[in-house]
């Protein structure tokens, strides 16, 4: 047999991560809302069993979650992230090789263990991250990501398969892949289904099956490899070594519309703030920065804009970013114009460690190092009493246009003062 | 920029740096080296010496005394780690009525029940109460020995 392969992902994670910090919450319907509590995009099994839709807009639903006693919560990065690190480094020992796909999802490669049964190392590892962490995840083991991918699918989708779905230990799989509409095959984008479709492609085992030479026209080598994927042949490396991150983006929309240059430079130095402190965390820094600013899609006189520069010398602090930021800030802004979302993105990022000396730089080594201990300081007040503890002025003070999170739990697993109470009380 | 609800005002202290503390170090670029060099240590993390788990461990906060008698006050950082199977003789968080509750599981007469370190509250028998969880055992307790620093 060949070596197997696993997608693994948490069921609702974030409707999951609040149900396994807050016991109130255990068996009740929960959803979470995008940012700027927009529209719902987790549901617990049991506001799924309720009927509420995935992505519906918030307001249209309030009165409909509120008849049914379904518990609101605004979106927790702090406790997601955290609970992401450890649902990774928890799946780590029991794989060979794991590659972290997205917040709630992992590739991993099974270990060698000879004759023992996928399915029972399977569902062990899922009753453990289910003690362990309190989170239900599912699995789908298959010879190929892509089959991995489509495995989870049907390990999640259908119940009777308790969340573990072992493709290995079928030898045909055509029915199953004719069951799979071609657009639920990962990788196939909106693009490639329309272009399957007006060819009578609907589904897994006819896309397996067509005529290579036509599927490479049109998708190229990606395309061949998405077929052999689907006959089983794994030709999609496991990527374990994330490389370093080529840029790093902050980005919200507003809970209002923002007009005056006032609150968009309020809005843009608070995201070159939150920008530079992600940097430090990584420890590198920047050597060019982009704001961009844009109007609502859906209002009439859209307007996007964006403006760049490069800075002296790269750097991480967020006086300097700031500055550079700030000055940008004009070049976007139009008066009259009803801003919706506003973001920054750090570019030409280079490790902390390999700063490139520059001649026209006026600040001495020194100076530098008095600077970076600033930063140190200032970053560990905010990760001690909370994000905005110390401040630039140029962010505002609580800013309206600032985004909406109203049913935001607490940070339980990262900050002291947000830690659950346990009751010794009876 | 975000300032949450729960962030309610608090006194401002001189922050206490983090843990390890470097017991020797190697800046020293001129003289003879420092004999004590060959036996630098990272310092000493209490992380490692509470922590076997990280990824199955949280900490809570007690609220309450009915636990005073297995030294754990109102007020304290209760280590926990989840990924334990909880034992008669350990102290356990349990879900109860959709809350943490803070107990020591007991063999009684051949059955579990949860107790409180304390005379005043009655025990819980485990099999009397249907949809009691056990969510994690108590590792550490962490009790700041009155007022000081």
């Amino acid at each position: 047999m060949a070596e197997a392969l696993a997608l693994i992902d948490a069921n609702n994670f974030y409707a999951s991560c609040e149900q396994a910090l807050d016991p109130a919450l255990l068996g009740k319907p929960v959803v979470v809302l995008s940012n700027n509590d927009g529209c719902v995009v987790s549901r617990s099994s049991e506001a799924r069993q309720l009927g509420i839709g995935m992505g519906k807009p918030y307001f249209q639903i309030a009165e409909q979650l509120e008849r049914h006693g379904v518990v609101v919560r605004s979106s927790n990065y702090a406790l997601y992230g955290d609970m992401s690190q450890r649902l990774m480094s928890s799946l780590e020992p029991f794989v060979s090789e794991l590659e972290v796909y997205s917040i709630d999802e992992a590739f991993v490669r099974l270990p060698r263990t000879g004759h023992g049964d996928l399915s029972d190392w399977a569902s062990e590892l899922r009753s453990r991250i289910r003690h362990n962490l309190g989170l239900p995840i599912a699995i789908g083991l298959a010879s190929s990501k892509v089959l991995a991918k489509l495995a989870n699918h049907t390990a999640k989708g259908d119940h009777r398969h308790a969340g573990v779905f072992d493709l290995t230990r079928y030898s045909n799989h055509d029915p199953w892949l004719e069951r799979t509409p071609v657009e639920e095959v990962w990788g196939v984008g909106r693009r490639l289904s329309r272009w399957c479709h007006m060819r009578g492609i609907r589904n897994a085992l006819q896309l397996r099956d067509m005529a290579s030479g036509e599927l490479k026209a049109k998708a190229g080598v990606v395309g061949l490899r998405l077929q052999l994927e689907l006959q089983g042949v794994s030709c999609l490396p496991l990527d374990d070594s994330p490389s370093a991150k080529q840029e790093t983006c902050v980005s919200r929309s507003f809970s209002r519309a923002v007009c005056s240059e006032q609150e968009l430079r309020e809005a843009v130095a608070s995201y070159v703030s939150r920008a530079a402190e992600k940097l430090r965390r990584q420890r590198q820094r920047a050597g060019r920065l982009t704001v961009f600013a844009r109007t609502s899609p859906f209002s009439a006189g859209f307007y996007s804009q964006a403006a760049s520069s490069t800075l002296t010398l790269a750097s991480n602090d967020t006086a300097v970013l700031l500055q550079a930021a700030l000055r940008l800030v004009p070049r976007i802004y139009r008066p009259h114009k009803r801003f919706a979302k506003a973001g920054v993105l750090l570019q030409e990022l280079q490790p902390e460690n390999q700063l490139q000396w520059h001649l026209l730089s006026q600040l001495s080594s020194e100076d530098l190092q008095r600077r970076e201990a600033l930063m140190q300081s200032i970053d560990r007040l905010n990760h001690r009493y909370g994000r905005g503890t110390v401040q630039w002025a140029a962010c505002g003070l609580q800013p309206a246009w600032m985004m909406r999170r109203e049913q935001l739990s607490h940070a339980a697993t990262t900050r002291l003062s947000d830690l659950p109470l346990v009751w010794a009380k009876g | 920029m975000n300032w949450p609800a729960e962030s309610r005002p608090c006194p401002l202290r001189a922050p206490r740096l983090p843990l390890p503390l470097p017991l020797a170090s190697d800046t020293v670029a001129a003289g003879f080296p420092s004999p004590a060099d060959d036996y630098i240590d990272v310092g000493i993390d209490l992380n490692e010496v509470l922590i076997r788990h990280p990824s199955s461990t949280f900490f809570l906060r007690v609220s309450g005394d009915s636990m005073t008698g297995a030294g754990i006050h109102h007020g304290d950082l209760l280590v926990v780690d989840r990924s334990l199977e909880a034992r008669p003789g350990q102290i356990v968080v349990a879900v109860l009525d959709g809350a943490f509750t803070l107990k020591q599981l007991v063999r009684h007469q051949g059955r579990l029940r949860l107790e409180a370190a304390n005379s005043a509250y009655p025990a819980l028998e485990l099999h009397q109460c249907g949809d009691v969880q056990i969510w994690g055992v108590a590792i550490h307790v962490i009790h700041p020995l009155g007022r000081h620093g």
